[in-house]
């Protein structure tokens, strides 16, 4: 792993982090909490970002990487700024999943899963039971379940996230226990709200090495 | 809140769901106004001893309904309340299961009244916190259970001295990233503590040391759900329900092929053809069941011919297979059983831990096996590597159930449908109108044979 680089994570979200491990029993557990603030922030999860998370809770580098490689809601890449998770499990792929991913590929303009459409704006990857079977087929997209999906469903969604500013990414639910409440968060996530995205500033994905 | 697929309102047989459908019953007045709603809260809290909580549960005969199926009671009565230091209750609410969805469908419409049974819960054992560890995905649920809590503290029931007495209640929540092994038990504590969810070896078990070393009860989000109304009607009220040995109503999540799919409230006994014909409405116009999943994808298939199998968990073990989370996937004629076995098992061989070695290996191994009998590659040897890889994953080898779960799946289809798989594995045809098969999530193996083609 890299050396941390200074500055891939802002100093508020170092604050917000440093703050975490006194709301566990123990600290250990505020590695995933902290992660997931550096993944609001950054989109997904750099090195450098994983060294920063590290210093800042006092772990080994390698101890948060490899929290991080374990669990499928930590990005390691880049991701669009809209992702769908479309589930493909077995209850959604007997009411026609399948062909949702076909349609979500096409129209975002993606080859495979964890690809990036050429705008940055989509990513999409297939992903296990959601817990939503009665709604088959649905998907997770921008913190929220979409059901009963159709073609046209997908067409409208991609429609209004291409208008300009139309639909922005609300934030992933905050407890008490990472920061403020669900309560408070809603009345920021109003539209027009002071402060709106103000944890939702992405960087632009820094550039990827060559693909070879 | 989305429509409601499901049970609800007040029938006999309806415990859980018979407020259901009352305009907002996730806020804590609705619920409050209800008969009977924070009431067993408060007759737990001032006119019960904990001793008396916990012998009101094991007379009820309620037993887990995340899977396994224990005694709930005597689960409780496994904590020692009078030890020294923090104790902990943990409820699992990672509910991620394929064909699962009843602890979504109780967060999102009742969360009160699982904030009552983890606070009558933790009196009863002698814990001061409880943590809720709730899947990622589960954006709204979080939310509304979150604010149920906030709810509750505001009134008092969670904090310093509910009631006016001096026991401290805390409920906290944890947000999981996405990790079915997660919803074992051991794996989840891991999860709880920060680190990669590896199921830890028992014993010791979680009612010793548990959660950050400290004894723990865990129970799942129905389990705690039904307790309340076991505390107002008494244990021997909810023991008359169901069958001897399986007492109560479960939530049974209907899904794929049926017309209307959704969460229903069955008391157990009933047989699947009620579930399925019944109250699914059965699969769609000149179709037939072909084959169901009675307990999530995990409990071993039953064909059509046994859709008289009643639902309680003895009637489920006599016809080899089991209650487990009571997701019910129904998968008709038009579908290809190979290829649902496939897709399952991608599933298993992706959520594998990684920790014992049948299921990290046996999981690649029958993926592969699968692959080459789609790719009309198989033969003989190929149906014999399944069994005896299935073989290889049962029976206690590894730590946790998670590759019982994929053996049993090879197993359970190879059982009732040999000739299916004869008929792909040997002569090399289909003869159902499958679909594509799905793919899922990126396995490791998958990057060797796009490198190997490259």
């Amino acid at each position: 792993m890299k050396s941390p680089e200074k500055g891939a994570l802002s100093e508020h979200v170092l604050d917000e982090i440093k703050e975490l491990p006194a709301k566990y029993p123990q600290p250990r557990s505020a590695v995933m909490p902290a992660l997931d603030l550096a993944q609001e922030e950054l989109g997904h999860l750099t090195p450098a970002a994983m060294s920063e998370v590290a210093a800042t809770l006092q772990l080994d580098p390698g101890y948060v990487e490899g929290v991080a490689t374990f669990y499928s809601l930590f990005h390691l890449e880049p991701v669009g700024k809209h992702r769908f998770y479309v589930c493909t499990n077995l209850s959604c792929a007997l009411r026609g999943a399948n062909e949702i991913v076909d349609h979500v590929k096409r129209s975002i303009g993606v080859g495979r899963s964890d690809q990036v459409s050429a705008d940055g704006l989509f990513s999409f990857e297939e992903v296990e039971c959601l817990g939503a079977c009665e709604f088959a087929p649905m998907m997770r997209l921008d913190h929220r379940y979409h059901y009963d999906l159709t073609s046209e469903a997908i067409d409208t969604l991609i429609a209004e996230r291409k208008g300009v500013g139309k639909v922005k990414v609300p934030s992933p639910p905050r407890g008490a226990i990472n920061g403020r409440s669900a309560r408070e968060r809603a009345v920021l996530d109003a539209p027009g709200a002071q402060g709106q995205g103000e944890g939702l500033k992405r960087r632009q994905p820094r550039k990827k090495k060559a693909d070879a | 809140m989305p429509d409601l697929r499901g049970s609800h309102g007040d029938q006999p047989h309806h415990i859980l769901t018979r407020w259901f459908g009352t305009p907002d019953l996730h806020r804590l007045d609705v619920y409050s106004g209800k008969p009977g709603g924070y009431a067993a809260l408060r007759t737990a809290f001032l006119e019960m001893a904990p001793a008396e909580i916990t012998n009101e549960v094991k007379a009820s005969g309620l037993r887990g309904r995340g899977g396994a199926g224990f005694a709930t009671g005597t689960k409780w009565s496994f904590i020692n309340r009078d030890a020294p230091g923090p104790k902990y209750v943990v409820v699992n609410a990672d509910e991620s299961e394929p064909g699962t969805s009843k602890d979504r469908y109780l967060l999102e419409n009742s969360p009160h009244m699982l904030v009552e049974g983890i606070l009558i819960a933790a009196y009863a054992v002698g814990a001061n916190q409880a943590w809720v560890y709730i899947r990622g995905e589960y954006d709204e649920p979080y939310r509304m259970l979150h604010e149920a809590i906030e709810e509750a503290r505001a009134k008092g029931y969670v904090g310093s001295r509910p009631f006016g007495k001096d026991y401290p209640l805390d409920i906290r929540l944890y947000r999981g990233h996405g990790a079915y092994i997660c919803g074992e038990e051991t794996a989840l504590l891991e999860s709880l503590e920060g680190k990669r969810a590896q199921p830890r070896s028992r014993p010791p078990f979680p009612a010793v040391k548990g959660a950050w070393g400290r004894p723990t009860l865990l129970n799942n989000v129905e389990t705690l759900s039904t307790v309340p109304w076991i505390i107002n009607n008494g244990g021997a009220a909810y023991a008359k329900l169901g069958t001897e040995k399986s007492p109560g109503t479960r939530l049974m999540s209907v899904s794929g092929n049926v017309l209307k799919p959704g969460v229903y409230e069955v008391e157990l006994g009933q047989t699947f053809r009620h579930v399925i014909m019944e109250l699914a409405g059965g699969p769609p116009e000149g179709r037939k069941v072909k084959v169901f999943w009675p307990g999530g994808s995990s409990a071993p298939v039953l064909p059509e011919s046994m859709l008289d199998t009643h639902t309680d968990m003895e009637a489920l073990a006599a016809a080899k297979s089991m209650g487990g989370s009571g997701g019910v996937i129904v998968m008709d004629d038009k579908h290809c059983i190979v290829r649902a076995a496939h897709r399952l098992l991608r599933f298993y061989a992706h959520e594998s831990c990684g920790k014992c070695t049948p299921c990290r290996i046996g999981g690649d191994w029958a993926v592969r096996t699968y692959e080459r009998i789609l790719a009309n590659e198989g033969s003989q040897v190929e149906l014999d590597t399944l069994q005896r890889v299935s073989d290889g994953l049962q029976n206690g080898r590894c730590l946790c159930g998670l590759g019982d779960s994929a053996g049993w799946v090879i197993d359970s289809t190879l059982r009732h449908f040999r000739e299916e798989y004869v008929d792909h594995a040997i002569r090399h045809e289909c003869n159902v109108e499958a679909p594509p098969a799905a793919s899922g999530r990126h396995l490791p193996m998958d990057r060797e044979e796009k490198t190997a083609s490259a």
